[in-house]
């Protein structure tokens, strides 16, 4: 039937998960854990993949009632990151399977894991306003758990802010979704756009301020000013590989949630030049410095980490509000690039806890000797991030800034302030991610107090690999951007 | 006459229980649950008969008799109440064990029942109130039944809101006598051929029958005596102060809206405007105090309050739309809240946990309960595909299609409840299953068979109804334009 | 039959007659011909009634053969039958459910004498009833206020002998007012017979002389019956003689006695003066400012209260003040409801009073409200009588009280501006100030019995005590299910009344 593929997508991580719930067998020892939860991974990016070969297709799941369906829709924009958000899961997954050794209650951790995979394929694949929705909502129910995973007091207050935020959040974005309905075209997804912009039934300004509060909403996911207080709570209390799909993948649901709502709800050209696009900018430019600004005074590894994710994933959205064909590509590769390398360096962090149970940076002297496969990847992932060629991170943010000197902005200022802020965050990312490397190769203090960290736990393979892919991947992007390049171009012409 | 009949079966039969002497329980609890059951199933063959003829049980003059009649709305609501009674009943034979004055407990539960339905299916407004002040007198032993200062003192308070509300819902009857001659209900109002001159005094009868009748819905500031009641065994509380009691003033204050003064005379006035403007500062006002209070039931009191003021948020709209969806939101409010109150009761009675801070580490130990809880909660905020959902968004819709200042600020208030909503239902939800239970603290004992089906049925309503809603739609759509 | 056209003046006759003759009575023989007496009185005027209803006007009846204007007359109408059918048949049924408690009032050799007052009072009723003459009526004006004030003090202690002194003080003034009155009236018209007085009064409107003397006149009549009704705010004797008076003393004055006053007041003011006059002379104004005052400061009062007897004293207060609301509106249609509230006013009180006895007996004859917990359960028929009765004064559905309250809303809706916001308003606000102190008494009274008090043994009630007080519950009950015909009987009474 037609979109069985899709729909297999969305159903074997849930059904996967259920199962892994109530069969004991499958639970009898680790090994036959993680066999079971690695094979589903592996044949959930399959499945991703032949839904992304295959042609644009949309399927109507249910209704719920006469004007409200419940649909899917393979198209450009699923295809991308679907595909990041499955690869980056079965990654981060695998790496897991070593790290969450010494942790407790792991059937219900990739119980939940599993469960938010589904329901993350189910958004991107979201074909309706009302559909994103509701599988937003759920992925907020489903990823709580894994952030108050460990059951201390700090992790369940961390989860219920979370929650909190993201409810908020997605009643932000109901309410434009009020609004939006009774104008639009047909309720499902159009490419450019369905809003008639031509006779809305409310005034033009109160829409355009409906539109701002709405994607600021579904920015709470992505971390964005001024929605962006949970992520430094949340994410440093959760497992490390938690940590690390919360980062680099559920933030990009919500840039996802942002980028329907714009490109194929509302379309460009309805905001281009007004003051929420001008209000948009500056909130995501606030925020790509502010993230760095907190990164930099942050002493704890994963904390510092999550603060420079707000930041990155506000540069996506800096080039989305660009509302140019360059910045949009830009931000798109940023999306791929920053998944990748956010992936890579929580996995690092990851790998440094479990090993030596270091968490802070001005902890980590001589870790070079200690762990040389780990440090050296995040370095490279560092100068990723920061901007430097020939890395892919380099690519994405070139990109944004020729767009924006491209663009048609209303004020001209932003012109010239988005290159510059981006200069700016280049420059306190090295300031917050070199340090660390420094450190731990080129131990300067003083003789007497060397020390080579212990070692608490054998790393194994398991915990390496993951983060070498990640790292390959990367450079290899950085190299050869260009079939990526081609496809986003292909498709910033359907939506523009 | 046979809508008369599942009216006085409840009344009789709850009048002459405690007149038997029973000898056992068993035999007095199987009493209670078939008359129950068999008063909603004549309701039922009551009902199946198409005639709308209204019924006239007692005339004080030609045009001011008691009568009854099955119209859209009055089927719509003793449907509803008749389906969830016996549930009710079902779970509180289990939930009073061990308590004391059962007998005169079940003989008012059962008696309540018969006067609910009486204000189902009213006629006019005369049947309406007279039914209304039975029920505030029916229902105040039930609040009291504990016996302790605090009970009485809940009963009280309960018992001066409800009379004084009253008292002043009589204003706008009596207005209607006047003006009107009768108090029938009829679509539309008994003034669609208004003299300009009446009007403004109209609308002033209205405004105070609405104030009236807003007692026992809830509304700011007179809804005070709903967080107190909550002393009251969790049966009443649930069925009586979320669905009985509270649904009454919704209906009543919907039968005057749109049956006795009618949508015209209304419309774009003060009359229409003051009301919306409270109903609107309740919902947010609702929620804010659900999420500062601790006390479970209280909580759950405080949403039922803001939940209250959606539905008449919706039908203050003045458009059948806006009907429709506060209907909508009657019925589905109704079932989510019931379902949230019985789990909280069984919390209560089988955990002792009181406080919300109780249920924590509960969710393994209760699994059916917490499963229920949790769906409960998630339907109550709004989560698509549950029904909490489906009612939110139409009362969304009938704002936005209404457009205007106040339509959109409760809109708002909607999202903003929202928000509330999912912080004080899905947090304890989560800490059911997320933190630890404190030390020295019990096993929880079992369900017996009747908890367990109360739930497991409530749950199933709900679920099924969020997939399988558009006869029942059609249905309020249609009782809402008036066409039934 | 034309029988019945004499049963009225027969009522009066057995009456008087019957309080000569319980003179020689022993107590036993004396209390059973009371009883009879007023049984009979209610057959007769169930009958008078059922013949006034077959006639279209009212009938004048010649007290002997002397013809007006020099004679005496009874007037016999609808109006006047159903009053006193109503009054004679609360006056049986509360005798029948009081007596038996008298002995711990009053002591024998007294009772006798309470007997002979009690006739002397039904047989003063029925003339103020249907007397046709203004001086006829005082006269038993005096009467009345002689018996009611031995009614109060039969039973001897202090403070019966207190508010009976001040009761007499205050009746006596207000008899001396009305007889100032009626003796200007007198000096202005020459007649003392209502009809051809009304005619006079009518002249002397029209010419607008002597104005001022009618003025006078109105005003002084009018102020006298109200002091003896107890309106606000000439009430200041009311709540502590009926607190403590025998409670059958209190009944039969709380609902039957000030009722005879009020109906007096209607009957002069419909048939001596006329509506209209009484309108433009802007009284009636000033009965509808004390009536509503009196409304809501009496309700106030009653919730200040310790003691369950002075609770419900202060009650009357406030139901007195709705009747003189309903005079106060000026129109037929407000008489016609006080006229109704009346009646339900007439049949709640006794039923409360006589109950509240029994209630405060089994609880060891205490009547503070902390001692009465539980007597619900003790005395069970008290209980449920005293409920009606509350909720009937309230104002709960199916009551008598609340038709009344309906009939007086309905009644003021006509007035307009903001003294129809006032009507509603305030009965919106009295009933919710009733539902505070009766309602709460009702829980009370329902509530668990404290265990560190001892209650004596109740007795039980005598069955035809327990059946008189549930035939005049369902009293209440009818005049709140089948107040239809009654009212009609009242409005076309009404309409023959002047």
């Amino acid at each position: 039937m037609d979109g069985l593929l899709m729909i297999t997508s969305v159903l074997l991580p849930i059904v996967s998960a259920l199962m892994l719930m109530r069969m004991p067998w499958l639970n009898e020892s680790r090994r036959d854990r993680c066999t079971f939860v690695g094979a589903v991974l592996l044949l959930e990016c399959i499945v991703v993949a032949l839904v992304a070969i295959e042609p644009q297709r949309s399927v109507v799941l249910f209704k719920m009632t006469e004007q409200l369906p419940i649909a899917l829709r393979s198209d450009g924009t699923s295809r991308v990151f679907s595909i990041v958000m499955a690869l980056m899961w079965a990654n981060s997954g695998f790496f897991s399977f070593r790290y969450m050794a010494h942790e407790k209650n792991e059937q219900s951790y990739y119980a939940f894991y599993l469960l938010a995979l589904g329901s993350l394929m189910a958004l991107t694949l979201s074909g309706t306003m009302v559909t994103m929705y509701l599988f937003f909502e759920l992925t907020t129910f489903l990823s709580v758990p894994m952030v108050l995973h460990t059951r201390t007091k700090e992790a369940i207050a961390a989860g219920i802010k979370y929650l909190i935020y993201s409810i908020a959040g997605a009643t932000m974005g109901l309410l434009g979704i009020f609004f939006l309905t009774p104008n639009l075209s047909s309720p499902y997804f159009v490419e450019g756009g369905a809003l008639m912009a031509g006779s809305l039934n409310i005034p033009h300004e109160a829409l355009l301020a409906i539109i701002f509060v709405t994607l600021v909403g579904f920015g709470t996911k992505a971390g964005m000013f001024p929605m962006h207080g949970w992520l430094p709570t949340a994410h440093p209390v959760a497992p490390a590989p938690a940590s690390a799909v919360l980062s680099g993948v559920i933030t990009k649901a919500g840039v996802l949630c942002i980028f329907r709502m714009l490109f194929y709800v509302i379309g460009p050209d309805f905001i281009r030049g007004t003051w929420v696009q001008t209000a948009l900018l500056g909130c995501s430019a606030v925020t790509v410095f502010m993230g760095s600004m907190l990164a930099l005074r942050e002493k704890v590894l994963k904390k510092r980490l999550a603060y420079s994710s707000i930041s990155q994933v506000s540069y996506v959205l800096c080039g989305l509000y660009l509302l140019d064909t360059m910045a949009f590509d830009g931000a798109l590769l940023q999306i791929v690039v920053h998944a990748l390398t956010k992936d890579a360096l929580f996995l690092c962090a990851g790998a440094i806890i479990f090993t030596t149970g270091i968490t802070r940076v001005d902890e980590m002297y001589g870790l070079g000797k200690r762990m040389p496969w780990t440090m050296w990847l995040f370095t490279i992932c560092s100068i990723s991030l920061i901007g430097i060629p020939p890395l892919g991170g380099f690519i994405a943010k070139w990109y944004i800034a020729e767009g924006a000197l491209a663009s048609t902005v209303p004020v001209a200022l932003f012109n010239w302030l988005v290159p510059t802020v981006l200069l700016i965050s280049a420059l306190l990312t090295a300031g917050y991610l070199l340090p660390p490397s420094i450190t731990a190769f080129f131990d300067l203090r003083t003789e007497g107090e060397c020390l080579v960290p212990q070692v608490r736990a054998k790393p194994t393979a398991l915990l390496v690999v993951p983060i070498v892919i990640l790292t390959v991947a990367i450079v290899v992007i950085g190299v050869n951007p260009s079939p990526m390049i081609d496809a986003f171009n292909r498709l910033a012409a359907t939506l523009f | 006459m046979m809508l008369a009949v599942p009216i006085a079966l409840p009344l009789l039969a709850g009048a002459v229980l405690p007149a038997f002497r029973w000898k056992r329980k068993a035999a007095r609890n199987a009493y209670v649950l078939g008359m129950t059951v068999l008063a909603s199933l004549l309701l039922a063959w009551a009902l199946a008969a198409p005639s709308q003829e209204p019924v006239e049980l007692l005339r004080f003059t030609s045009r001011l008799t008691v009568s009854l009649k099955a119209d859209g709305l009055g089927r719509l609501f003793a449907v509803l109440i008749a389906v969830l009674w016996p549930l009710t009943t079902l779970y509180a034979l289990e939930y009073m064990q061990g308590e004391a004055k059962q007998d005169s407990f079940f003989a008012f539960f059962l008696m309540s029942y018969g006067v609910t339905l009486g204000i189902a299916l009213s006629a006019n407004l005369l049947t309406l109130y007279l039914f209304y002040e039975l029920l505030s007198l029916s229902t105040l032993p039930l609040v009291m039944h504990g016996g302790s200062g605090a009970s009485v003192q809940a009963g009280l308070k309960y018992l001066y809101y409800s009379l004084g509300g009253a008292a002043f819902a009589f204003i706008g009857l009596v207005y209607l006598v006047y003006f009107g001659g009768t108090t029938d209900f009829a679509y539309g109002g008994l003034f669609t051929q208004v003299d300009i001159r009446h009007s403004a005094q109209l609308r002033l009868g209205y405004l105070l029958c609405f104030l009236g009748f807003s007692v026992k819905a809830a509304v700011f500031p007179l809804h005070g005596w709903l967080p107190t009641a909550s002393v009251a065994p969790t049966p009443v509380t649930a069925l009586l102060h979320a669905v009985a009691v509270v649904k009454s003033g919704v209906f009543a204050i919907i039968r005057i809206t749109y049956f006795s003064f009618g949508a015209a005379l209304l419309q774009g006035s003060y009359a229409q405007h003051i009301p919306l403007a409270l109903a609107a500062f309740t919902i947010v006002y609702g929620c804010a105090m659900a999420f500062r209070e601790r006390h479970l039931k209280r909580r759950l009191a405080y949403s039922t309050v803001s939940n209250l003021s959606y539905i008449l948020f919706g039908a203050l709209l003045l458009t059948p739309q806006g009907l429709a969806a506060g209907l909508m939101h009657l019925v589905f409010h109704a079932l989510m809240k019931i379902t949230l109150f019985l789990a909280a009761g069984v919390y209560m009675v089988k955990a002792q946990a009181d406080d919300v801070r109780d249920l924590r580490g509960l969710g393994r130990s209760m699994g059916l309960t917490s499963g229920v809880f949790v769906l409960g909660s998630l339907a109550m905020t709004g989560i698509p595909p549950l029904i909490g959902f489906i009612s939110k968004w139409s009362l969304g819709v009938s704002a936005v299609t209404l457009g205007g200042a106040l339509p959109v600020a409760g809109l708002v208030a909607l999202l903003i409840s929202a928000v509330l909503t999912g912080a004080y239902l899905m947090t304890p939800s989560f800490t059911l299953y997320t933190a630890r239970r404190a030390e020295g603290a019990g096993e929880p004992e079992p369900l017996g068979l009747p908890m367990r089906i109360t739930l497991l049925a409530l749950a199933a309503a709900m679920v099924v109804l969020s997939f399988y809603n558009q006869p029942l739609l059609d249905f309020l759509t249609r009782t809402a334009s008036g066409l039934m | 039959m034309t029988l019945a056209r004499n049963f009225p003046f027969f009522s009066i006759l057995l009456c008087l007659v019957g309080s000569v003759l319980t003179s020689v009575l022993k107590p036993k023989a004396a209390r059973a011909l009371t009883v009879i007496i007023s049984g009979v009185v209610l057959v007769l005027s169930a009958f008078t009634l059922r013949y006034a209803l077959a006639m279209d006007a009212a009938e004048p009846f010649m007290m002997g053969h002397f013809p007006a204007p020099w004679g005496n007359e009874l007037r016999i109408g609808r109006l006047e039958a159903l009053m006193a059918t109503g009054i004679s048949g609360v006056l049986f049924v509360t005798l029948l459910a009081g007596f038996y408690h008298m002995p711990a009032f009053v002591s024998d050799k007294k009772l006798g004498l309470y007997c002979i007052m009690v006739d002397l009072a039904l047989g003063a009723i029925l003339v103020m009833l249907y007397t046709n003459d203004l001086f006829t009526a005082y006269v038993f004006i005096e009467i009345m206020t002689i018996a009611s004030c031995a009614l109060v003090i039969v039973r001897q202690n202090g403070h019966t002998l207190v508010a009976a002194t001040r009761y007499m003080i205050m009746n006596l003034l207000a008899s001396g007012l009305v007889l100032l009155g009626i003796s200007m009236l007198y000096g202005i018209t020459g007649h003392l017979l209502m009809e051809p007085l009304g005619r006079s009064v009518r002249q002397i409107y029209e010419t607008g002389q002597y104005m001022e003397p009618l003025t006078v006149v109105i005003a002084l009549i009018t102020a006298g019956l109200a002091i003896k009704s107890a309106m606000f705010p000439f009430h200041a004797w009311a709540p502590d003689t009926y607190a403590f008076a025998p409670p059958m003393s209190s009944a039969i004055l709380s609902g039957l006695i000030g009722k005879a006053y009020i109906f007096l007041l209607i009957k002069f003011i419909f048939r001596v003066i006329g509506l209209d006059i009484i309108v433009a002379s802007h009284i009636d104004s000033i009965l509808f400012a004390c009536g509503v005052t009196g409304m809501i400061i009496g309700s106030v009062m009653a919730i200040s209260q310790r003691d369950i007897r002075r609770m419900v004293a202060y009650s009357s207060v406030s139901q007195i003040g709705y009747i003189y609301m309903g005079l106060g509106m000026g129109t037929e249609v407000g008489v016609a409801a006080a006229l109704f509230q009346m009646l339900a006013h007439a049949a709640a009180k006794s039923l409360l009073f006589l109950s509240t006895n029994e209630l405060t007996s089994v609880s060891g004859d205490r009547k503070r409200f902390h001692y009465l917990h539980g007597a619900g359960y003790r005395n069970p028929v008290a209980g449920v009588v005293f409920t009606v009765g509350a909720m009937s004064l309230v104002g709960i559905p199916f009551t008598g009280g609340f038709v009344a309250k309906l009939y007086l809303a309905t009644a003021g809706m006509p007035l307009g501006g903001w003294v129809r916001a006032l009507v509603l308003v305030a009965l919106a606000v009295s009933t919710l100030l009733n539902a505070v102190y009766y309602l709460h008494t009702v829980v009370s009274i329902y509530r668990r019995a404290p265990a560190e008090i001892d209650y004596p043994p109740s007795h039980r009630v005598p069955r035809h005590a327990a059946a008189a007080l549930l035939i005049s519950m369902l009293m209440t009950v009818y005049l709140g299910i089948g107040s239809g015909p009654i009212m009609r009987v009242i409005e076309s009474g009404l309409k023959m009344f002047a």
